[in-house]
């Protein structure tokens, strides 16, 4: 008996996903569990396992963005005869996520609703013909028309815009790379994020007394190999918790506040920057926080990381640190309020009890998104920050 | 080139083919020494006498009736029914005997009747007198109807309606009577079936009958000087029906505008509609705009009247819903 | 009239083995209205049918081939299967239709009586209908016209008491039919219509009175129908007995052959000579020419 395989939802608002490349071809056999095809979502890339044991009898999407519960493929007995309706363009499944207690993961602040209605795009039959003629992707698009109809005139603008051959050049030769779905992800999130009034406090903490703190921890126990980031993600997650007017989201129909910190680490990964996330940092003794930490670093540097992992943060660490950069500013993750970059630590001359010392210093820049966050509680919260790295001790 | 009213255009078809053809012949309410209601058939009846100029008494039935007999002799009678309110009194005839009996026969007989009847609001007349109801003749099979609204397109549509040898619906509009308009000197038939491009354009069609086509072309001036260039094409003959001019000019223009006179729902913009969307789909960068009266007989009080009733403006902006863009 | 007896008695039974589509209504006891009118006309002239047709049809000249062909649906049906049984039409032979509308062919038979006038033909033009025709609209329309303008044409009334299942006293406000042309200033004459040479003669004198310009005339034949208004019809509205009464007594053939000189070996061989004809029709009409579907499509538009 033949079985759909259907686009599975992985995390709460996915509306859609990309399929990427198949790692199975039709007439293969595959075996339950088996990695089936790569999926990305906005978040992050993964390998879809096979929930069926059979022949991949045929693949309905190749590659390409479809709405979840569409059918991509079919497994069943070989010489089954398979019957399989064009991908809806409208995904009813993707709509009923409203009920759900967490906020509404809304990651697309775009101006024009192109996804809106479940998934279904709003386009004249003419821009239809033209998208389909001229290959345009009609979700790239944004509809000028009434109630954000796309338009011909949208279409055409849309494919109009000058695709740039690369100029053979004399010397040498210029790369091109084409966009991966990861790379337009961050490309349009962040651009997104761009959009969000913000504003930058900087602090400069002395790292001395947790400098001693990890290197104590990991004599007692060589095994974990604490870091500074995780320091980090445990000192924000206190004062995230001690001021939670900071572990906020802007929404346009309210704040919403956060009972827990959920930290988000910034990593740089091959296929691009991804942010896993660790949940309840502030219940996290040290030494889970730096397990956690390196388990998702490492998934995220082999591109292994799944939907979860990489939803519900609060609050972000971005740490060039490594990189000997001094101080920089991060942009927001949206939909996060805040963000906190972390440069490297240095010795400093500073002055200490009126004579001149040595002390190693970090500095912390944190963008806050001002619709959700004002100045004084982003201070306090810093403060709080700056003060538990110096002295870890009173985050008990 | 002489210059013709509209009642003076369908006169002179009459008259023409009665000068020509002893088989053509008229009869009527009060057409005879009072010259029809409308003033179309005077000095028909000095010219042409009682016997071809036949006032009738008040029997719908009869008249047409009896203009099916005449015609399946091979004469081709034309009837007037004083308004087309009244055709409902003569509809058991029409539908049930003009239409059919060349089909019901196997082919055998012919009924080369035409009726000219007229219609419309605007001066209140009351619900009775002021109906349009072209398109319940559209879904007869076996019946021509032609809609004209000028009078070259009168006079020559007159004429093949007359020489046509199916029962014509032939409607006039009562309030275009006196438009005046330079016709060719020698009647020029047109042929049943051809839609009339009086206006070219490239963003919107608008397809209009009646009098909505000189509203339509008043609201396409008026678009023109906002910036929407606007096409407008009127059927003419609304059965058998020009798919294609409108077709092809909606291919051009993308959008399309149905106007007329009659209600609205299930009217013959319905139809259009209907050919407008399954042929050219794929053109459409707009839904169909549909222009009507409202869902009301006709209310007497002017003001009333007035509401119920389409005008220009209407048009005009079912013409920018048409091109509308968002919080448009 | 033999021959519209036993053609009505085939269509009966013919309908009632199944083959027959649509439905049916027979003149079984109206055959001598029919042929005295029918047989009366002149050629040239023109005749409008009810939906009980298949007498007047017969008795002007359609062969039963035909006829009979035309019930079963096939092209060589005198309709070309167009048409059925009550919109049979042979045009050759002046019959411009039977009308399904009770009362619906009226008002032509003015028009086409008008036409004749127009033009100056020495044509009458016919029609037939019921009692119950005489309260529609275009029964008072067509024949107020018609007296009008004085057009030649003949309206006969076959008076068979019933309109479908209503008897006369519950439809008819008036008893003597006849008086419905007065209403009109119109000629008007009886007779009994179950007395074929007296209805030929009446009809003939009818006819000439509307041919030689004096204006239109009433015919009015008091009959009997001696089935149901259609083939399968119960009845129940029928007074118990009545029928059978009238079968008795009523019947045009019993009357007409008392009346005429003819040995029973003569009437014997005509009425096999019309069986015959009538099991050809049948055999004719099995073996004809089903339509296409398409041809659904023709013949709407000249």
């Amino acid at each position: 008996m033949a079985v759909e395989v259907k686009l599975p939802r992985l995390g709460q608002g996915m509306e859609s996903g990309t399929v990427v490349k198949w790692l199975k071809a039709e007439g293969e056999r595959v075996e339950k569990g088996e990695p089936l095809y790569e999926l990305d979502t906005e978040k992050v890339t993964q390998e879809v396992e096979a929930e069926a044991a059979g022949v991949l009898l045929k693949i309905a999407v190749q590659e390409g963005e479809v709405p979840v519960g569409t059918t991509v493929a079919v497994i069943g007995e070989e010489g089954e005869e398979v019957e399989i309706e064009a991908p809806a363009a409208d995904g009813k499944a993707a709509a009923e996520e409203k009920a759900a207690p967490e906020p509404a993961r809304e990651e697309e602040s775009e101006p024009a609703p192109v996804t809106s209605n479940g998934g279904r795009v709003k386009a004249s039959p003419l821009a239809r013909r033209i998208a389909r003629e001229r290959g345009v992707d009609l979700s790239s698009i944004r509809g000028t028309g009434p109630d954000g109809r796309i338009v011909a005139e949208d279409v055409e603008r849309a494919s109009a815009a000058p695709a740039a051959a690369p100029a053979p050049v004399a010397a040498g030769e210029v790369e091109r790379r084409e966009l991966t779905s990861i790379r337009r992800t961050i490309a349009r999130r962040l651009t997104a994020a761009w959009t969000v009034p913000v504003f930058q406090l900087e602090a400069s903490a002395d790292m001395s007394r947790a400098n001693d703190l990890l290197a104590r921890l990991r004599e007692r126990d060589p095994d974990v190999r604490v870091t500074v980031t995780d320091l980090l993600a445990k000192v924000c997650a206190a004062a995230l918790i001690r001021h939670r007017d900071v572990n906020v989201q802007y929404t346009d129909d309210a704040i919403l506040v956060f009972p827990s910190a959920n930290v988000g680490i910034a990593v740089a990964a091959p296929q691009g920057l991804v942010v896993p996330v660790i949940r309840g940092v502030e219940r996290l003794r040290l030494a889970e926080v730096a397990a956690a930490r390196a388990d998702i670093v490492a998934r995220a540097r082999d591109n292994k990381l799944r939907q979860p992992d990489v939803e519900d943060g609060t609050f972000t660490i971005s740490n060039l640190g490594m990189f000997r950069v001094e101080r920089f500013t991060a942009v927001l993750n949206p939909p996060q309020a805040a963000i906190v970059a972390v440069g490297a630590t240095t010795d400093r001359v500073v002055p200490l009890g009126g004579e001149l010392a040595v002390r190693p210093i970090v500095t912390l820049t944190a963008t806050f998104d001002h619709r959700a966050v004002d100045g004084a509680p982003a201070a306090e919260f810093l403060q709080t920050v700056k003060d538990l790295l110096e002295d870890p001790g009173l985050a008990l | 080139m002489p210059e013709l009213s509209y009642r003076e255009a369908v006169r002179d078809a009459m008259s023409r083919a009665m000068r020509e053809d002893e088989d053509v012949f008229i009869m009527g309410e009060d057409i005879a020494e009072m010259g029809g209601s409308m003033a179309v058939t005077q000095g028909m009846l000095a010219e042409f006498g009682p016997e071809r100029v036949r006032n009738t008494p008040i029997s719908e039935m009869a008249i047409v009736g009896a203009g099916i007999g005449a015609a399946m002799q091979g004469m081709r009678p034309i009837v007037e029914i004083m308004y087309e309110d009244f055709t409902t009194l003569a509809m058991e005839q029409i539908v049930n005997q003009a239409a059919k009996h060349r089909y019901m026969s196997g082919g055998q007989l012919k009924v080369p009747l035409t009726i000219r009847t007229q219609g419309g609001a605007g001066w209140s007349p009351g619900a009775q007198h002021a109906q349009q109801l072209e398109a319940w003749f559209c879904h007869v099979p076996g019946l021509k109807v032609v809609f004209a609204a000028t009078p070259t397109d009168a006079r020559g549509l007159l004429w093949s309606s007359i020489y046509d040898d199916n029962c014509v619906l032939f409607f006039e509009h009562r309030t275009l009577y006196g438009l005046k308009e330079s016709v060719p000197d020698e009647l020029e038939p047109i042929p049943l079936g051809s839609a009339r491009v009086h206006r070219k354009g490239d963003d919107v069609t608008v397809v209009a009958t009646g009098r909505m086509v000189h509203e339509s072309l008043a609201a396409a001036k008026d678009a023109e000087a906002e910036g929407i260039s606007v096409e407008v094409v009127d059927p003419r003959t609304l059965q058998p029906l020009d798919e294609k001019t409108l077709v092809d000019s909606v291919k051009k223009t993308n959008r399309c505008v149905v106007a007329h006179e009659a209600v609205t729902r299930m009217g013959f913009s319905a139809e259009v509609a209907a050919v407008i969307q399954h042929q050219a789909f794929d053109w459409l960068d707009a839904p169909i705009e549909r222009v009507g009266s409202r869902f009301t007989p006709i209310p007497f009080a002017p003001v009333m009247e007035n509401f119920v009733v389409p005008h220009a403006g209407d048009v005009l902006e079912a013409i920018k819903r048409t091109v509308a863009r968002n919080g448009g | 009239m033999l021959l519209i007896r036993h053609f009505e008695e085939k269509v009966e039974e013919r309908f009632r083995a199944g083959e027959l589509p649509g439905f049916l209504h027979v003149a079984i006891g109206q055959e001598a209205v029919a042929v005295g009118v029918c047989q009366a006309m002149e050629d040239g002239d023109v005749f409008a049918s009810t939906h009980r047709a298949h007498a007047h049809a017969l008795a002007r000249g359609t062969h039963p081939n035909e006829l009979m062909a035309e019930l079963y649906g096939k092209l060589e049906g005198c309709s070309h299967g167009y048409g059925g049984s009550m919109h049979l039409y042979d045009v050759e032979r002046g019959n411009l239709g039977a009308n399904a509308v009770v009362g619906g062919g009226l008002p032509a038979i003015t028009g086409a009586a008008l036409a004749f006038k127009l033009r100056g033909e020495p044509r009458v033009g016919v029609a037939f209908f019921g009692d119950g025709a005489t309260n529609i609209g275009t029964f008072h329309e067509a024949l107020n016209l018609a007296q009008l303008w004085k057009v030649p044409a003949v309206f006969v009334c076959e008076n068979n008491h019933y309109a479908e299942s209503t008897p006369a006293s519950q439809q008819l406000p008036i008893t003597d039919l006849e008086q419905r042309a007065v209403a009109f200033g119109m000629h008007s004459t009886h007779v009994d219509g179950q007395d074929v040479e007296a209805v030929y003669r009446t009809a003939q004198r009818a006819l000439e009175h509307a041919r030689s310009g004096k204006g239109p005339v009433f015919l009015l034949a008091e009959t009997y129908r001696l089935v149901g208004h259609y083939v399968g019809d119960p009845q129940v509205y029928r007074p118990k007995g009545e029928q059978q009464e009238l079968r008795e007594t009523q019947d045009p053939i019993v009357k007409a052959r008392a009346r005429i000189d003819i040995s029973t070996e003569e009437y014997d061989a005509l009425e096999r000579e019309v069986l015959e004809l009538v099991d050809a029709s049948v055999d004719f009409a099995k073996a004809g020419t089903d339509p296409k579907p398409e041809d659904a499509l023709k013949n709407v538009y000249a």
